[in-house]
């Protein structure tokens, strides 16, 4: 029935020689499995633009909201996640297919003359591809995020002489905000992916131009059509990558930090793993020769893989033989430097404890939403605010403590000195312990199971302890940190020292506790710490 | 003459087409269900009702619609919205009934005009009595009910 249309089609306007001049190619004979790595980086820009696609209807490119949105694509949007999921994932498969690619040709000397141009143009979508992740990973706006681009225009302000513009340039103003977000967004929705399709339709027609470049040794089987033989290569290497993507994409979920917070000083800023071997590189050339980690090292690699087509000119494609033997050599000590420092850069990582509850989340949580609770009174369906698990974070802490001490102000935190303020509707204490609370909750964190003594244990450290003593990161620092008090101490000892420190001590600033709080909260409390290894 | 030296095989060609087909077909069809449903699966999803207060009997005359501004703070996408309704709420004898200041014809915000003592639209000539029917005009059907009760005076409407 849809012949005929297709027929009509046809004499209008010519698609199927178009179709048969794309499949109808003569390969080499010979030409096999390796010749699918370009198929499979096709495939996987594909991805990335159809689920781009999706994801730009719901994310926000403004500070204030970017990283609501895309915890809104991640926890309510139905399929937000896997959408996500396989943009997230599909930026590393990316990296590592194209890289795959890259070896190759390099392996085959696919890149030798007349292809020189090709090679070009390759490692120009290289460059364009990392310039894809550095942009989108700025775009959630998470901790990571904020971060790691700081990382990053401090890092193009070594650049010589013009340093200093190009950071300005990059961050669009003095500093990391709502018009560096802008531009970022901009390049990754629009400048990049016009590069990118550009430099694709450039690589492909240069490789049909000179033709593929086939096997080191001519095979001496007579060639083979490229549809549909090769296509059927190229199908299932394409299907084995996009089956693995979407398990990796289904099973592990997109990373999403806390929100961006310029005043944490607890957080260590790490970049993707396809940055971390450079990252890495900056610890070995502190101070002056930090330009060396920066730009010459990477600037030397870059400029080998330029220069390798019109260096490397003599016959002979077999990369284990002369004379390619010294390139193999040097691609192969740049690969195994990249390694390494990634590896090392992975040793070096810190343990991600952000799943960590504290006792001052726990706290805070037991606080926030307790039937007692002073929250829930406006923060409730169809109440004045929205509930406390959709809030957004969209002020600073001092904010928000405000906030509680005084819910009704409209500007808290602005009455003058002279006025008395009201009192307060939440102690700062437990205030922090709230903020802390909502932090892990705005996270996406999951609740963890709290027993009733676990419970007493986090209401007595948020409303006493905390004060002079940090716990996970959070509380003061005129006392020791009780992060790992475990690894030093039994529950009977640290019973003990909450009880009456000044019997224990003598001379210190921990009053004794044995009169003011009850048995059952010194027994929870000394319990909970002593697990704490 | 194609440059195909396995024309031989053509039944095996032909699988291959099928086979080659069948897998892009699967690998878009897993596309277009992720993205597509994302894309489309917001536009199905409704909100909860709410009963909101809505003032008090004793606030309204006997057979004037009063339009009750009312606001619903509601999640839209990633941020928040507050909506505002329109109810007339009208007392007739003992009776109270609300009904949405919506017109029916195109979605215009219709008014009640205390000399004529008719609810009217400002867009294209409709008009509805203070029970909400059509007395003139375009739109195809009465004023929506809004389902409205009272608590002690308090009156609460369900939006």
């Amino acid at each position: 029935m849809t012949g005929p249309l297709l027929d009509w089609l046809d004499s209008r306007t010519g698609y199927r020689a178009l179709v048969r001049r794309a499949l109808d190619e003569e390969l080499p004979g010979g030409t096999g499995w390796p010749f699918t790595t370009g198929s499979v980086v096709t495939l996987l820009v594909g991805c990335q633009f159809i689920t781009g696609v999706g994801l730009t209807m719901y994310y926000v490119p403004a500070p204030s909201l970017a990283y609501d949105s895309v915890r809104f694509i991640m926890r309510d949007l139905p399929l937000g996640w896997i959408l996500r999921g396989l943009h997230y994932w599909g930026a590393s498969f990316l990296v590592v297919a194209t890289v795959v690619h890259l070896l190759r040709v390099f392996l085959l000397g696919s890149y030798k003359a007349p292809r020189e141009v090709t090679w070009l143009s390759g490692l120009a979508m290289l460059l364009v591809i990392l310039g894809f992740s550095l942009s989108g990973y700025l775009l959630p706006w998470d901790q990571k995020a904020y971060w790691a681009t700081t990382v990053t225009i401090n890092i193009a302000r070594s650049t010589p002489l013009l340093g200093s513009y190009v950071a300005d340039v990059l961050r669009g103003g003095p500093e990391l905000g709502a018009l560096t977000l802008g531009r970022w967004y901009s390049a990754h929705v629009f400048l990049l992916p016009a590069t990118l399709v550009t430099l694709i339709v450039a690589h492909i027609a240069l490789m049909r131009k000179h033709g593929i470049s086939g096997p080191i040794e001519p095979a001496a089987a007579p060639g083979e059509a490229f549809f549909p033989w090769h296509v059927m290569r190229d199908t299932v290497m394409m299907a084995a990558v996009f089956a693995s993507l979407f398990t990796v994409a289904a099973l592990v979920p997109a990373h999403l930090d806390a929100i961006a917070n310029p005043s944490d000083a607890n957080y260590i800023p790490r970049p993707e793993w396809y940055f971390l071997s450079l990252f890495q590189l900056l610890k070995y050339f502190p101070g002056p020769l930090e330009p060396v980690a920066t730009m010459v090292v990477p600037g030397v690699v870059i400029g080998f893989l330029i220069l390798l087509p019109f260096v490397d000119r003599a016959d002979g494609r077999h990369p284990f033989r002369a004379p390619r033997r010294v390139f193999t050599t040097m691609v192969v000590a740049i690969g195994l430097g990249v390694l390494a420092l990634t590896g090392l850069g992975v040793a070096d990582s810190p343990p991600d404890d952000g799943d960590d509850w504290g006792l001052l989340p726990i706290a805070g949580w037991q606080i926030a939403t307790d039937e007692a609770s002073p929250c829930t009174r406006c923060h409730a369906p169809g109440a004045p605010a929205a509930p406390l698990a959709q809030t957004r974070i969209t002020r600073d802490e001092e904010w928000l403590l405000s906030h509680m001490a005084d819910p009704v102000a409209l500007a808290p935190g602005v009455r003058s000195e002279q006025e008395p303020a009201p009192r307060p509707m939440m102690s700062r204490f437990k205030a922090q312990a709230v903020v802390s609370y909502l932090r892990r909750e705005h996270a996406g964190r999951a609740h963890p199971v709290i027993d009733e003594a676990g419970k007493t244990a986090a209401l007595t450290y948020a409303e006493t302890c905390v004060a002079c003593h940090k716990l996970g990161g959070e509380g003061g620092t005129m006392g020791p940190d009780l992060t790992h008090v475990g690894t030093r101490r039994k529950a009977a000892g640290i019973k003990a020292v909450i009880e009456d420190a000044p019997e224990m001590y003598g001379e210190t600033a921990m009053p004794r506790f044995k009169d003011r709080l009850t048995p059952a909260q010194i027994d929870a409390l000394a319990n909970y710490l002593a697990a704490r290894k | 003459m194609k440059p195909n030296c396995k024309c031989a095989s053509e039944p095996r060609r032909g699988f291959l087409i099928r086979v080659i087909q069948t897998v892009h077909a699967g690998i878009g069809a897993t596309l277009a269900f992720v993205v597509g449903g994302a894309v489309i699966a917001p536009s199905f999803s409704r909100r909860e009702k709410l009963w909101l207060p809505a003032g008090t009997m004793p606030q309204l005359a006997e057979g004037v619609p009063t339009a009750v501004t009312l606001r619903i703070a509601r999640s839209d996408g990633a941020s928040e919205t507050v909506d505002r309704r329109v109810v007339y709420l009208v007392k007739t004898g003992g009776a109270l009934q609300a009904l949405d200041s919506t017109c029916t014809h195109l979605g215009c915000r219709t008014r009640f005009n205390p000399d004529s003592k008719l609810i009217e639209c400002p867009c294209h000539g409709g008009v509805y009595d203070t029970n909400g029917n059509v007395v003139s005009g375009p739109p195809p059907s009465p004023l929506a009910r809004v389902p409205v009760r009272v608590e002690h005076d308090r009156i609460l409407v369900e939006v």
